[in-house]
């Protein structure tokens, strides 16, 4: 049991990530810095619960706005690039925060123990769940508690005018601006949610694993961040949500007894994947496909009852 | 209302637009023609800011706009169409409106998360009465990918209005269209004075700019070879040579 | 004083031949964005399983150098095809994120394929070349990176001349600049991307042999953190221009291996990452910007 209550925890963090990715993409914009806004979060959030003794909610906040500035601060000026470009100064953006946490010592006497980062050993003993007798459950309950209100705001946001002037962007980059959308508002919004997104999930990260080090967030992480939304499709969240209970639940976890050939068939299956529904799982059509079956279903009690 | 003084744009070496002055007053139609690449698009994207201007400068309504960012011109009441098409391919007729109406009027960014019920409603309506103006309404929720040409044109159309504009730019809007559509065209244009809007018309069709502009201004290597009325023009003995040069080539 | 100018200038020179291999694979990433207008983020992938198909050779023939390159050389290539048929040649021209997220699982196909067929173990790559020092003046040239060099050049030069002079190259080039009009002209549009995989895919496995020559071992470890300086190269260098490629991939060698001597390994790549976002800010064309045209 306990095994499934681990693997609904790290299914909801990694939604939270693929979800930070899926606002920034909506307006086009491919960023590989996402690992990297989470994995300030994960230090922040970190470093307030273990060093100065916060809450883990309270910590957990103040690491999504502190992840949401740096984001908010990367907007600017990656809005001078376009493109290919925007995918190789995100990527080394999110690099340079991993090396600066390679770099980061910051640790102070606690009893008879240095407590803290410390560079390339990273960050250990982040154990406010534990130390305050949360069970896995509760835990498990609120890191999907995030997820959901998280989910529910991009769901509200997608479906706001806010949502179609985003998309509108990520279309026609021109064109939005000549229908006097503001490019650098709704680029910078975009950037700095996701990084509040990815800092919520970088916290809940590090108190879930109790142990972050700079190799965790790496160019690796950053690449899943995007490959949630992409698979997924960004039609909808729920395709985020989807890819990642395919990645995670089946692809990572489900397909373990294959042992090494796991993570061969990992990277033939995107492949694969992506020549087959390059618009991504559930793409417009799956979803237009979903909700007739919905309505028909409806349509369908309601004439049992009538 | 809209003023280009000594308005100056080189590409390198190449004068693209070179000292260009102009005027539309309020509910004018100034037609603007000449060869291929003698100017036009360069002008019409100056006057929108997809370009910084070389040299010269731009007035809209006594202001100075010829830093303003671009999607501030449109909030300020200057609309365009591009010469090939641009709508939002993967949103719905309506959501290409709703996009444009949603950003009329408003200077600041604030009003992005905002959602004043009131001022929705509002919206709401304007978006329907553009779609009716369109002939777009019972396709409201189409994807426009899947549009055919002409209505992706009118769509496009409406949606520079969308913004609630007082001058609007139209870059060649009858490429393409045959010539019933021309007609179809050549109404709303008219219709648009009717309304007391300015317009800007860079078009290549003779008989639509000749028929609707009250003044037709002619450009050729990036300069303004003449000005006047469409029967001034049509005898002016530059023009003429401009154009069977263009011809020769 | 003396001494540490010369540890500078050692540093600097040791960097600057060893960066031929990061400017291989930054022309390699320029050439497929220049003919595609996409990224192939699994290139560098490749260009190390091209390194590697030349030591299965190595296992049954003692092969001589130059033939280990080629075999390198042809399995890039043959790599590189293999990527452009998964994930470009079936994805739609108009789509970019697919293409992209398919060539990351092409990466991850290519480093799990490796950590599989090797058991995980970094493999030793033989000495191409003898290894001795030449003493120029007071300083030691490793004479192993002065052929990674000289060979970089040579492959390059080769490519130039196929780009120039041949007629697959004036496809090619025509293919980048105007796909439609090449189109219409006859050239086939796949044909030509193909070629262009295979070319890129060719130089790469040379800069995979160059990379495991001068490291010494191969290992799947490789592929990531060279993926992202050949990037770093490109937008230094200007996207699309292969003698900023070249120039930007021995400034980036000589820069982090003298970061590395005087602040350490731990600060090399950060630093790496500053003098990026320093050409961003200061000039987001790169060294050799394409001149700014009109549409």
């Amino acid at each position: 049991m306990d095994y499934y209550i681990g693997l609904a925890q790290i299914i909801g963090i990694h939604t939270l990530l693929g979800l930070s990715a899926y606002a920034v993409l909506l307006t086009g914009q491919v960023s590989l810095a996402q690992a990297g806004f989470f994995a300030i979060g994960a230090y922040v959030g970190g470093m307030l619960t273990v060093l100065a003794g916060w809450h883990v909610l309270s910590g957990m906040i103040v690491a999504g706005l502190v992840a949401g500035v740096v984001a908010t601060l990367v907007g600017f000026p990656a809005l001078r690039v376009k493109g290919l470009m925007l995918v190789v100064a995100t990527t080394a953006f999110g690099e340079a925060v991993r090396l600066f946490f390679f770099n980061f010592n910051y640790r102070i006497r606690r009893g008879d123990v240095l407590i803290g980062p410390s560079g390339g050993e990273g960050f250990r003993q982040i154990r406010f769940f534990q130390e305050n007798g949360w069970s896995t459950i509760e835990m498990a309950l609120f890191i999907w508690a995030i997820v959901i209100l998280v989910l529910a705001t991009l769901w509200w946001l997608d479906r706001s005018r806010a949502g179609t002037v985003w998309r509108a962007v990520g279309e026609d980059e021109l064109a939005a601006q000549s229908a006097g959308v503001s490019i650098t508002a709704v680029k910078v919004s975009a950037m700095g949610l996701g990084g509040v997104i990815a800092g919520l999930g970088g916290a809940l990260y590090a108190h879930n694993t109790t142990h972050i080090e700079h190799a965790q967030f790496g160019v690796v992480l950053a690449t899943f961040a995007i490959a949630y939304p992409i698979l997924g499709g960004l039609t909808s969240v729920l395709g985020t949500l989807a890819a990642v209970v395919f990645i995670q639940g089946f692809l990572v976890e489900g397909l373990r007894f294959l042992g090494d050939w796991r993570n061969l068939l990992f990277g033939a299956l995107i492949v694969l994947a992506m020549n087959l529904r390059p618009n991504g799982l559930l793409d417009a059509s799956a979803v237009a496909a979903l909700r007739r079956g919905l309505s028909f279903r409806r349509k369908g009690a309601a004439h049992a009852r009538a | 209302m809209l003023e280009l003084k000594g308005l100056s744009k080189h590409f390198g070496g190449v004068k693209a637009v070179d000292g260009v002055d102009l005027r539309v007053r309020k509910g004018e139609i100034v037609g603007l023609i000449g060869p291929n690449g003698s100017g036009k698009s360069t002008t019409v994207n100056l006057v929108c800011g997809v370009y910084p201007a070389t040299a010269g400068r731009i007035m809209f309504e006594g202001a100075d706009i010829t830093r303003l960012a671009p999607h501030k011109r449109v909030r300020g009441g200057l609309a365009r169409t591009f010469q090939n098409i641009r709508l939002f391919q993967r949103l719905t007729v309506w959501e290409n409106l709703w996009v444009a109406r949603n950003t009329a009027g408003q200077g600041e960014p604030r009003r992005l998360f905002g959602n004043w019920v009131g001022g929705q409603r509002a919206a709401r309506a304007s978006v329907e009465e553009l779609l009716e103006f369109a002939g777009l309404h019972s396709k409201r929720d189409m994807v426009t990918g899947a549009l055919a040409f002409g209505e992706q044109r009118r769509l496009e159309f409406a949606r520079a209005l969308a913004a609630e504009p007082r001058l609007l730019l139209l870059d060649e809007p009858a490429a393409g269209m045959n010539l019933e559509e021309i007609g179809d065209l050549r109404h709303r244009i008219v219709d648009l004075r009717r309304r007391g809007l300015a317009v800007l018309l860079i078009e290549h069709v003779m008989e639509l700019v000749m028929g609707v502009s009250d003044r037709i201004a002619v450009l050729n290597f990036g300069r303004k070879i003449a000005e006047g009325s469409p029967a001034e023009i049509q005898a002016h003995p530059d023009v003429q040579a401009a154009y069977l040069g263009d011809a020769e080539v | 004083m003396q001494a540490g100018i010369i540890d500078f200038l050692q540093s600097l020179a040791d960097g600057v031949l060893f960066g031929t291999t990061y400017a291989i694979i930054g022309i390699g990433f320029t050439l497929i964005f220049g003919v595609m207008h996409k990224l192939n983020l699994s290139f560098a992938a490749a260009s190390i399983g091209g390194a590697y198909l030349s030591l299965a050779l190595l296992a049954v023939w003692r092969a001589p150098s130059l033939v280990l390159l080629a075999t390198s050389a042809a399995g890039g290539a043959a790599l590189g095809v293999l990527v452009f048929l998964s994930c470009f040649r079936f994805i739609r021209a108009d789509n970019a994120l697919a293409p992209l997220m398919a060539t990351v699982g092409m990466l991850l196909l290519i480093d799990e394929a490796i950590a599989h067929l090797t058991a995980g173990v970094p493999l030793r790559y033989p000495a191409l070349f003898p290894d001795v020092m030449l003493d120029v003046g007071p300083m030691m040239v490793r004479s192993d990176l002065l052929f990674v060099f000289a060979i970089g050049c040579v492959a390059t030069s080769l490519l130039m001349w196929l780009l120039y002079r041949t007629r697959v190259g004036i496809a090619t080039r025509a293919v980048a600049q105007r796909p439609v009009a090449a189109a219409l002209c006859g050239i086939g549009i796949g044909r030509v991307n193909a070629t262009t995989f295979a070319l890129a895919g060719a130089l790469g496995g040379v800069a995979g042999a160059l990379t495991g020559t001068a490291v010494g071992v191969l290992s799947p470890l490789l592929t990531l953190p060279i993926t992202v300086k050949g990037l770093i190269v490109t937008v230094i260098g200007g996207l699309g221009s292969i003698p900023g490629a070249i120039l930007a991939g021995l400034l980036v060698g000589g820069f982090e291996n003298i970061i590395q001597h005087f602040r350490g390994v731990s600060e090399r790549d950060l630093h790496v990452m500053l003098l990026l976002f320093a050409f961003l800010v200061f000039r987001p064309g790169g060294l050799f910007a394409p001149p700014a045209g009109r549409d």
